[in-house]
This record gives structure tokens, C-alpha cells and sequence, in this order.
């Protein structure tokens, strides 16, 4: 054997803290959702709803603006576990409309351009690489979801003293519901995006999970005359789970906007909670069949 | 630095995809410098690649690169660089961009990165389209690029799959000096690749790969030294070459001797090299026959495998 004499050094730098490594991949893939224009004015379409809810609240509290423009205080809505709840099922639509606009793009051109096993080929994880894509999501659909929503509670809170430790209920609710929802929407976007790498298909396949999936249910639940049909339709499955965090009679409806569960029709929370969990197991199952670093070529 | 932490140990390695077969037992240890992989499409090159690297595990069996058990990236993967054969890239970077993010998923400090990725341009002679996007370069500057990226932490192993295609001659020139300089400053550079004669220039050895089992690993001259049933090829340069193909004639293991058309070699397959070359010595003493060079005609990575894997149906 040849004789070699090792005359290159290692690396002996300093390293960054590996729990936060993924973020490398957050902060370049929010670099290009960045340069997508429409997805910019989606995000910016969304901020419309809690500028709206957070101009009620100031109005509620100033009687003098109210006499202003001539409005009777005792005729506004008031500001309860309602209110916050159709705040929240507002903005969940428009999170579910940015994951299914940023969601497709954010796997698919690695798989398509085979890039997976150059991120793989480092010192990170699969678990890492989904990590650093969903962060994305996760940060960009909290922007639109329980941030505002609970900066929505404190501005409540500030002007009606004591009103926020009365309500910590909805707080929570707000703030789980939410990341529940947007967990959700996030491996979702991801899965699909995994699996289907043309990204409009994968947007359309977003929507056809809700809106198809809810159809069928609706017809299984007429056909068979039974409410179970609800389990195969995922924003019921999240308004009947919404209901139970907010845990308030409510005085006008039953439920957020377009989670709206009809009286009589709920189904068991536990029931809602282990199809959402086993949505997200599914989920992650996708994702472990396609984020690998190498491709199977079957004979 | 002790022995279980040198090289690159398969230690009874199989690979099954399902039902279809990567690589079976295989028993390997790599040493430091140049190592190819040489076999037809299909042989498990890259699916032995893979294992290295960790990116797949064996289905049987263990592999350790450098002492590390080749499944923990984060400790393997600070000393192994890997240039996968397909044109893998993340989309919309520019070649700089490509090598700074991936030395920052590698965990290095920002000024550190910057630094390290400027360095691996250089070394692939991409400086001055360094800040052009991946998706516009040549295929030739695409193959540097993921060749930047491989080296550019400054890796004790490098794994390359295919470095050399698409590459045309000049890069072919410039990138094979690189593989045999970092082979002569003490790295493990792996390599496989279809382009025989390149092949046979770099390696320090070759693993001759077919149908998912290693035919022959080794130094390339003792490989062919082992292929018995093949007669050795000598190449015999004399001024009186039919005065020595008449001498060689008379031995028992000379299976043929053919005066070369510029008149001034003989080309003589033989049994039994050692002999042979004997017999050469006793030639120039007993008949004063001059002998202008003895080399072996068949002794490379090309022969080799026209001996080990044609017969099997192997096409490069």
C-alpha cells in the first residue's frame, strides 16, 4: 500500500447549537416565498379580519367614538367566546389557504430535482429536514392565527380590566385550537407536497381533502341516516374540538364560520380528537416514505 | 488513531430493495487514497455508496467508516463528503449560495462558511461564475459544483458517484489532478465510474462489482495476477522479434506469441508470468537477444473487467 502523508485539517471551527440547525432550511425557503407575489397578497388579504376584530374592540370600549358615528352600545356584539371563536374560524380559512399555496412548493422541488440526499449527505436528520420545512409553515400560518388572536385577547384585556383573567379560558382555547389546526393544515401541505410533486396538483389535492372529503361525509351521513359520516370531515372534526377548548354556552350559533357544527350533529370530542391525531399519523407516515436520501429503483 | 478507526470496514453487508437485490455479503475494508468502484449499471456501485454514507442501511451485516457505525450522521457526516451521480439541486441558488447554505447545515459559523464555500469555489476553477444560478450552468460546471460541495468541509472520506460524466476532456484532466491530489494528501476518495482507462490511471485499487457481489478488490495488478484462467498479456519490445518468438515457442505455457505490426514487439499470452519472465532472463544471457521493454499489456482496470464481469454479460 502507498505510503500518504495527511497534510489536510479538519474543520476545527466553531459549530452552531444542532437544535436550531433547521432553521437554515426556514430561513432560505422563507427567502423564496419571499418573491412570490401572490402569496404576499394573501398574507396581507389575511392581517384584513383581525384589523377589523381589533377596530370592534376599540370601538366597544369608547362610547364617545360610538355617539360619534351614532351607534347604540347596548346593539354591538359583545365580546365573548363567540366573538373569538368566529375570529378564529375566519382566519383558520385563510391559514388554510396559504398552507395550500406555500405548502406544495416547499418538498416537491427537492424530490423533483433529486436534492434530498445532498441535505441528507450532512450532519441532519430526516426528522430535521421536515422540521426545517414545516417551521415555515407553523411560523407563517401562526402570523395569521393565534398571534393576532391572542394580541386581540391583551387589547381586550387592556381596556376592559379584569375581563382577560375572567376569560383565560379563551386565551387557551384560541391558542391551542389554533396550533392544532395549523399542526394540521402544516403536515398536510407537507405530505402532499411529498407525494405529489406537480405543485398546483398538490394545492388542488389540498382542497379536495376538505371539500371533497366533506361532501362524502355529508352523503354517508344521509345515506346511512347516521352522524359518523363526520369523522372523514376534517373541519367538522375541528369545530366539534374548538367547542369543547372554548367550553362556553354559545349565544349565537354553534360554532366558528366555516366550522360551524349543526346542533345535534356533534360526535364525541375524544372521537374528534383521535381522527385529527390519526390524520396527522398519516401524515407523517407520507413523510417517512418519501423524505429519504436515496431512490428505490425497482427492478 | 488505532486500526479499527482506519479505513472503511463492510463486514458481511447485504442490501436487499424488497424482493430485488442491492448487494450481498459483501466483506470489504477501503484504505486511504484513490479506491474505485467499477462494475455495470446495476452492480450495487451506488447502492455501496448509499451504505457508506449512511443514507441507507444494510439489511444485514455492518458498515463503520473510520470506526463510526454508518448510520449517525451527525458524526459521519462531518468527515464524509458525498457527490451523488443526479444533478441535485435545490432550486433557484446560485453556486455560491449552494455551497454557503450547505456549509451552514453542516453547523459552521457564518464567517467560517463564507470562507469555506469562496475556498471550494476556487478549487473547482468556479470563482468567476460563482454568483451565477446552478440551474444556468454547463453540464461540466454542474459536475464541479457538486463536487464544491462534496469537498468544501474539507471531508476525510469523499464518496463520488460518476464524477466524470459529462465532463469533457479538460475538466476530465482537471478533476481527475484533484482526486490524485486528495488521494496523495491522505483521504479516502471513492469513486466509481464507467470511464475504464481514467479509472485505471487514478486508482490505487478497484472494487470490481457485478450483479450485487464483489468480484475482485485489491491493488489492480494483483487482481489480474488472480484471474488464472485468463492468459497474462506481455508486451516485448526487441530488435529480433521473430528470434524470440521462435525461443518462447518451446515453452509449455506461452499460449501465443505474435510479432506486432511495427516489426520491433512481440505480444505473447502466457500461463505463467513468473516463468515467462524467467525464461526472458535466460534469453538476453544464452542467445544475447536485446530487450528494448517488458511491460503487461493487460494488467488494467479495462482487461480486468473484460475478464471478471463480460463473461457475465456486464456492459460498461
Amino acid at each position: 500500500m502507498a505510503v500518504y502523508k495527511k497534510t489536510y485539517t479538519r474543520y476545527d471551527g466553531a459549530l452552531t447549537d444542532p437544535r436550531f440547525r433547521f432553521l437554515v432550511l426556514t430561513r432560505y425557503s422563507f427567502e423564496e416565498l419571499r418573491r412570490r407575489r401572490f402569496l404576499s397578497l394573501v398574507t396581507l388579504a389575511s392581517s384584513i379580519w383581525p384589523l377589523g376584530c381589533a377596530l370592534f374592540i376599540y370601538l366597544h370600549h369608547n362610547l364617545s367614538a360610538l355617539k360619534l358615528i351614532d351607534i347604540d352600545p347596548s346593539k354591538l356584539l359583545a365580546i365573548d367566546a363567540t366573538f373569538f371563536l368566529t375570529y378564529l374560524g375566519f382566519q383558520s380559512m385563510w391559514a388554510f389557504f396559504l398552507a395550500a399555496f406555500a405548502g406544495p412548493g416547499l418538498v416537491s422541488p427537492d424530490l423533483t430535482n433529486n436534492a434530498l440526499p445532498l441535505y441528507l449527505a450532512r450532519p441532519f436528520s430526516r426528522a430535521e429536514y421536515v422540521m426545517g420545512r414545516l417551521s415555515v409553515l407553523l411560523i407563517l400560518l401562526s402570523g395569521v392565527t393565534w398571534v393576532p388572536g391572542l394580541m386581540l385577547f391583551l387589547l381586550q384585556s387592556y381596556l376592559s380590566p379584569g375581563w382577560g383573567w375572567d376569560n383565560l379560558r379563551i386565551a387557551g382555547g384560541l391558542l391551542l385550537g389554533s396550533l392544532i389546526w395549523i399542526l394540521l393544515l402544516s403536515l398536510l401541505a407537507l405530505a402532499l407536497s411529498a407525494w405529489v410533486k406537480w405543485k398546483p396538483v398538490a394545492g388542488a389535492l389540498m382542497f379536495g381533502v376538505f371539500f371533497v372529503a366533506g361532501a362524502f361525509s355529508a352523503a354517508i351521513n344521509e345515506i346511512l341516516r347516521t352522524k359518523w359520516g363526520h369523522l372523514l370531515n376534517i373541519s367538522h372534526l375541528m369545530g366539534v374540538v374548538w367547542l369543547s377548548l372554548f367550553e362556553e354556552p354559545l349565544k349565537r350559533g354553534n360554532g366558528a364560520a366555516f366550522f360551524r357544527v349543526a346542533r345535534g350533529a356533534e360526535i364525541p370530542v375524544w372521537c374528534c380528537w383521535v381522527a385529527l391525531l390519526a390524520v396527522c399519523g398519516i401524515c407523517l407516515y407520507m413523510l417517512a416514505r418519501r423524505i429519504r436520501g436515496f431512490e428505490v429503483v425497482r427492478g | 488513531m488505532t486500526p479499527a478507526n482506519i479505513g472503511i470496514v463492510f463486514d458481511d453487508v447485504s442490501r436487499f430493495y424488497g424482493e430485488v437485490l442491492g448487494i450481498n455479503h459483501v466483506n470489504l475494508t477501503i484504505p486511504p487514497g484513490v479506491t474505485s468502484l467499477v462494475g455495470p449499471n446495476g452492480s450495487g456501485k451506488t447502492t455501496l455508496m448509499n451504505l457508506m454514507t449512511g443514507l441507507i442501511q444494510p439489511t444485514r451485516g455492518s458498515v463503520r467508516v473510520l470506526g463510526i457505525p454508518a448510520g449517525r450522521p451527525e458524526e459521519i457526516f462531518r468527515r464524509v463528503g458525498y457527490c451523488t451521480q443526479f444533478d441535485a439541486f435545490p432550486k433557484g441558488m446560485t453556486g455560491y449560495e449552494f455551497l454557503y447554505g450547505f456549509l451552514l447545515v453542516h453547523g459552521w459559523a457564518r464567517a467560517d462558511a463564507e470562507r469555506g464555500a469562496v475556498a471550494a469555489l476556487e478549487r473547482v476553477s468556479l470563482t468567476e461564475t460563482a454568483h451565477r444560478k446552478v440551474a444556468g450552468y454547463s453540464k461540466g460546471m454542474r459536475q464541479r459544483i457538486k463536487l464544491a460541495q462534496a469537498m468544501a468541509h474539507n471531508p476525510e472520506v469523499l464518496i463520488l458517484d460518476e464524477p466524470l460524466n459529462g465532463l469533457d476532456p479538460m475538466a476530465r484532466a482537471e478533476t481527475i489532478a484533484l482526486f490524485e491530489q486528495w488521494g496523495a494528501e491522505g483521504r479516502y476518495v471513492i469513486v466509481s465510474s464507467h470511464i475504464l482507462h481514467e479509472v485505471d490511471r487514478i486508482s490505487d485499487q478497484v472494487i470490481l462489482l457485478s450483479h450485487g457481489y464483489v468480484v475482485a478488490e485489491g491493488e489492480i495488478s494483483g487482481v489480474r495476477s488472480e484471474v488464472k484462467d485468463q492468459p497474462m498479456q506481455v508486451l516485448v519490445r526487441c530488435p529480433k522479434p521473430g528470434l524470440l518468438a521462435s525461443r518462447l515457442f518451446q515453452q509449455d505455457h506461452v499460449v501465443e506469441a505474435s510479432i506486432q505490426e511495427d516489426g520491433r514487439s512481440v505480444m505473447i499470452r502466457t500461463l505463467d508470468a513468473d516463468s515467462l519472465y524467467l525464461l526472458l532472463n535466460r534469453v538476453v544471457v544464452e542467445d544475447g537477444i536485446e530487450l528494448d521493454g517488458v511491460s503487461p499489456a493487460d494488467a488494467d482496470v479495462n482487461s480486468v473487467y473484460q475478464y471478471l464481469i463480460r463473461p457475465q454479460g456486464g456492459a460498461v
